[in-house]
């Protein structure tokens, strides 16, 4: 029922949207470069400062790229320091339930502690 | 008994492993970081006072030299004593503990002592650290109320931060002396 398949009402939504964005994108033309005189003597006299014009798109221009480096930051911010536990383990690790060994049967997943792994890799059995 | 290898830090500079048995159960491992170079510290004090210099000349105000003087030599001294490390070693001494040691360019010494009864495990953990992962070794600290649990991991030769090869090295050497805890007869 949920198919990303195209449909009819779909088709009228897009269309709708494109009209509205068409008639959005002249009417900011509109505002932004017909000077003030000419539309006061049209009767619109209550339009915004054509300040925003200008000053609404850089905010957002701005931002994006505050954005960028902001999101850099907090990724460096939320990687856990060298000397916290979390790079060893976590909630799920410490409540996990150790399963029975069975005979023949692949093993339940679990967290192997970083000892055993270290010795693993590390130290070899002779 | 004492021997000496070359191996590679983190970032590609060389450094030396020092390993010394000093008894059955008692070795030390030192890693010994680059020397700050003569050619750096000149670039980068003629960088600063070419630049006071040009400040001084636009400014026309000569205490732009005298504070830019000042500024190096206070920089000098407080890098050489607080940065810059020029030897890291670990000193396992079975029974008794693990010392840590960190001697900085001016001399200066600073030592961690932790006893063997909180000693977990020393493992080499990796994490993600400033856009790298990186190999380090570190002490698992006991916690006193979960047998299995970690209170605390203490990060070692985090000025030097040896690359894996050495790591392996240092790590077997530790484990060598830790195991002998679990075959020694329990004394508490």
């Amino acid at each position: 029922e949920n198919s990303p398949a195209p449909l009819p009402e779909r088709a009228i939504y897009g269309f709708a949207l494109f009209l509205g964005s068409w008639f959005g994108f002249i009417l900011y033309l509109i505002w932004a470069y017909i000077p003030e005189t000419w539309l006061f003597s049209l009767g619109l006299t209550y339009w915004p400062q054509k300040y925003w014009a200008v000053a609404l798109p850089v905010y957002l221009l701005v931002a994006i790229g505050i954005g960028y480096i902001l999101l850099f930051g907090i990724n460096m911010m939320s990687t856990a320091p060298l000397n916290s536990t979390h790079t060893i383990t976590d909630n799920y690790a410490k409540k996990q339930q150790q399963k029975k060994f069975q005979e023949e049967a692949i093993p339940a997943l679990s967290d192997i502690p970083i000892s055993e792994v270290n010795r693993m890799f590390f130290l070899p059995e002779k | 008994a004492m021997e000496e290898r070359r191996y590679r830090s983190a970032s590609g500079a060389p450094i030396a492993l020092q390993c010394r048995q000093h008894s059955a159960c008692c070795r030390e491992l030192a890693v010994r970081c680059p020397r700050l170079q003569l050619r750096s510290l000149s670039a980068a004090t003629s960088a600063v006072w070419l630049v006071a210099y040009g400040l001084s000349a636009l400014s026309e105000n000569s205490m732009v030299l005298s504070a830019a003087m000042f500024i190096v030599l206070i920089g000098l001294i407080v890098y050489l004593h607080f940065v810059k490390v020029d030897q890291e070693s670990l000193l396992v001494i079975g029974s008794l503990g693990i010392q840590v040691t960190s001697s900085y360019a001016s001399g200066k010494e600073s030592t961690t002592f932790i006893e063997m009864g909180q000693v977990k495990d020393v493992v080499i953990n990796e994490a993600i650290h400033m856009q790298k992962v990186i190999y380090y070794l570190c002490i698992l600290l006991q916690d006193p109320g979960d047998p299995q649990g970690v209170s605390e991991v203490v990060p070692l030769f985090q000025s030097s931060k040896p690359r894996l090869d050495c790591l392996i090295e240092v790590y077997k050497s530790c484990q060598e002396i830790l195991e002998q805890r679990k075959t020694a007869p329990q004394s508490s």
